[in-house]
């Protein structure tokens, strides 16, 4: 690009050779977003951080005084119990009381700063942890929602769609997991169509079924079928969000599905899930101490399972309305937590989940978009590794929105230009460009604007930065309305990722096979 | 990427071995990617070739920045790409002008563009001016911060076909009423076509001020323009 290369000379159909201007610059300028291989963001600004040392240490000192006094209940599920008993925890009926320091002690003795996700493409594998942050689309929600139909129950259809859209959006770097709950699969079936549509529309790591330990179990198959029985001794392929039943409880699902990854080295995010004010204290100090006391407890569970079992300290942080006790999204306090959980987090020296394009609006409109931004950009500053829910996230995540998953994308490109901090090369500087073109006059015909107007600025595929009378004869379409017609073309455009037949054939043996072994149930 | 270019140097093309349509071809190519040299060679050899310097115009290049303009307006080119193309056009420009003006052809159109008093941004101006020469418009850009006397000194000089006001400010854009106003008191208003533009016009401040035309950016006046010359020529033969 700096140098400017004369446009390229290429044979023509008569066989004689032309620059092939418009041709090229087509071709360059449509070039497939897919074929973009960029698996995490590195972050080369500081974290933004609200607490200092004393208030930190404070925080700590009251997380172990709840988990000393008040303790974490592990419901239902006795081997939790015996391995915490074995462990030294005092363990009461099923609430466990943690000497001071024990759990953190667990935890920063064999739990890994950062882990490698392996995708069935390498190139698109990726790390968590550390200086990085890696998006991924939202997770959890029934219902679907798009400009043209309202609002439903999302299907297997709606998922696949959504595979595919976050496959083709360069600024997410993982294909997530229940991307949306296909409810027209029978209930206990569901989990081998959702991975396997993980594993077939996108070459981008995923997460995995968490409502069941045996659906825990068959994404374990699953992945080895896909990556081979003895890559996963060692490596991690399947990232699971286990969520905290808060507060202060684990319950026997969540516990069964972390158990069987963390055996078979698969990482979990242990997230306790809070609507202050209902499930923590209304406090932001609060909220943020039983976030530490909860991720504490789960993530020295994981190691006390297998030592060394990949782990990310997860925080979902929202706020309810005192007035009617609904969740609330993008609002300041749950950012302030956030900020603090993150550096709860890298004290303790795990990878962090927290964060997304969260939301309250029903639809992809005004609150829905700068509720969105604020979380976006407070978990980017935050220092936030894994991303969930940063696509597609509506009415606080009970609907997924096509319109909005397009919205979120856009904001997650942006996200990764500012996470990578200032360009400071000679180039950048750009003393040439002001000594070409002194006062007066303007840069757009600078040879260095030349240079590098191409990658200058981000682009937008959303926003509509024509004048009035152009956007008028565009049709006056608002940001929503750009999104549905970008939504189609994606999916339109859509080419799946090679996928090795006799793979692919193995896993639709086995997804066969094991439904035809048990019933369908709505349960 | 060396043995590439190591291959491409190999294939040097040389355009006065094309033949015309090629040669005509390869110029649009080559406009669109702002070459100036190659434009100004191809233009010579067409000439060299006996094509007269209209059709030289007409075909090679109007027709090339035809393409640019609409590729510009589609998102596919940027700006500093157009005006690349534009300044590749100049060069072309600049050998035709003196045989299209010995040969008694009338340009595609003459515009004096301007500033107005007060007023001293000028980017968006200059962007009109060249987007206006790269669709082969002898263009006399007459600056910023013009008065009525500035303004009617220019049109005298050049008698253009268009007068091209611009201001980015509110406190401003009103002068361009007080021009045209006076063109109507000098009776000399109908002799010229009028384009506005500037951020906070619109289409109904252009009518209201008796302006032919609000120009919402560059692409369109580039668009409008040529446009209007030939309808006012057209209705002009009409008449006589």
């Amino acid at each position: 690009m700096i140098d400017s290369p004369r446009p390229r000379r290429t044979a023509s159909r008569a066989g004689r050779t032309v620059r092939a201007g418009r041709a090229r610059k087509l071709a360059a300028r449509q070039r497939g977003i897919a074929d973009e291989f960029v698996s995490w963001i590195d972050r080369r600004i500081p974290c933004f951080e609200v607490l200092d040392a004393e208030a930190l240490e404070l925080i700590e000192r009251n997380a172990d005084t709840v988990l000393e006094e008040v303790g974490v209940e592990f419901r239902d599920f006795p081997r939790a119990l015996e391995l915490w008993k074995d462990a030294g925890a005092d363990v009461d009926g099923e609430r466990v009381r943690f000497p001071r320091g024990m759990c953190r002690s667990l935890v920063t003795a064999t739990a890994p700063r950062e882990f490698t996700q392996h995708g069935r493409n390498p190139r698109r594998s990726t790390i968590i942890g550390g200086e990085r942050t890696v998006m991924v689309p939202g997770y959890g929600p029934p219902f679907v929602h798009d400009l043209d139909q309202g609002r439903r129950y999302a299907t297997i259809e709606d998922f696949r769609n959504f595979v595919k859209l976050a496959y083709m959006s360069p600024g997410l770097h993982h294909s997530g997991g229940t991307i949306c709950e296909p409810v027209d699969v029978p209930v206990n079936k569901r989990h081998f169509d959702m991975v396997y549509s993980h594993i077939k529309y996108t070459d981008k790591p995923f997460m995995g079924s968490v409502t069941h330990p045996e659906r825990a179990a068959d994404t374990v198959a699953m992945a080895k079928l896909l990556f081979g029985e003895d890559f996963l001794v060692h490596k991690t392929v399947v990232t699971s969000l286990i969520n905290v039943n808060s507060p202060l409880t684990f319950d026997a699902t969540m516990l069964g599905a972390a158990t069987v990854y963390a055996e078979s080295n698969q990482a979990t995010v242990i997230s306790p899930f809070l609507l202050a004010g209902a499930m923590s204290p209304v406090t932001v100090a609060g909220t943020l101490t039983q976030i530490l006391a909860e991720a504490l407890a789960g993530m020295a569970y994981i190691q006390l399972v297998r030592p060394g079992a990949p782990v990310v300290f997860g925080s979902f942080a929202a706020a309810v309305s005192m007035q009617s006790g609904a969740p609330t999204f993008g609002t300041p306090e749950p950012s302030l937590i956030l900020y603090g959980a993150g550096q709860l987090a890298r004290r303790l020296g795990v990878p962090f989940r927290s964060g997304g394009g969260l939301c309250a609006s029903k639809l992809p409109d005004a609150q829905a978009a700068y509720e969105a931004a604020n979380t976006l950009q407070t978990a980017a500053l935050a220092g936030v590794n894994f991303m969930l829910h940063a696509a597609g996230w509506l009415e606080g995540g009970l609907s997924m929105g096509y319109e909005k998953f397009i919205m979120d994308a856009d904001q997650a490109n942006m996200i990764a230009i500012l996470l990578q901090g200032i360009d400071l090369s000679e180039n950048a500087q750009a003393l040439d460009a002001m000594r070409e073109i002194g006062p007066g006059s303007h840069f757009l015909g600078a040879a260095h604007t030349h240079a590098n107007f191409e990658t200058a600025f981000y682009r937008s595929n959303v926003a509509d930065n024509n004048s009035f009378e152009q956007w008028q004869q565009d049709g006056s379409l608002d940001a929503a309305q750009r999104a549905n017609g970008i939504w189609k073309q994606m999916l339109r455009d859509y080419e799946p990722p090679p996928l090795d037949p006799a793979i692919d054939e193995s896993l639709v043996d086995f997804i066969a096979r094991r439904k035809s072994e048990y019933a369908d149930r709505d349960y | 990427m060396a043995t590439e270019q190591a291959m491409l140097e190999e294939e040097e093309l040389v355009l006065s071995e094309l033949n015309d349509d090629e040669l005509v071809e390869q110029m649009h190519e080559d406009l669109y990617d702002g070459l100036k040299e190659e434009i100004v060679e191809g233009t010579s050899i067409l000439l060299k070739r006996n094509w007269s310097a209209e059709k030289v115009l007409n075909e090679s290049l109007v027709e090339g920045m035809r393409i640019v303009g609409v590729d510009f307006r589609d998102g596919i080119l940027f700006v500093p790409e157009v005006l690349l193309a534009a300044n590749a056009m100049k060069g072309g420009m600049e050998i035709l002008r003196p045989l299209l003006s010995e040969s008694g052809i009338k340009p595609i159109g003459k515009m004096v563009i301007g500033t107005v008093k007060g007023d001293i941004h000028d980017i968006g101006k200059n962007l009109v001016a060249m987007m206006l020469e790269g669709a082969g418009f002898e263009v006399t850009n007459i600056g910023i911060n013009n008065s009525v006397e500035d303004y009617f000194q220019a049109l005298e000089k050049h008698q253009p076909d268009i007068l091209g006001m611009s201001a980015l400010l509110t406190t401003t854009m009103p002068y361009m009423k007080v021009v045209i106003d006076e063109m109507v008191k000098q009776n000399i208003r109908d002799d010229y076509i009028v384009l506005v533009g500037g951020a906070p016009l619109n289409e109904e401040f252009g009518r209201a001020i008796g302006a032919d035309r609000y120009c919402r950016d560059a692409a369109q006046a580039a668009d409008v323009a040529p446009e209007m010359v030939r309808a006012r020529r057209r209705g002009a033969i009409s008449r006589a």
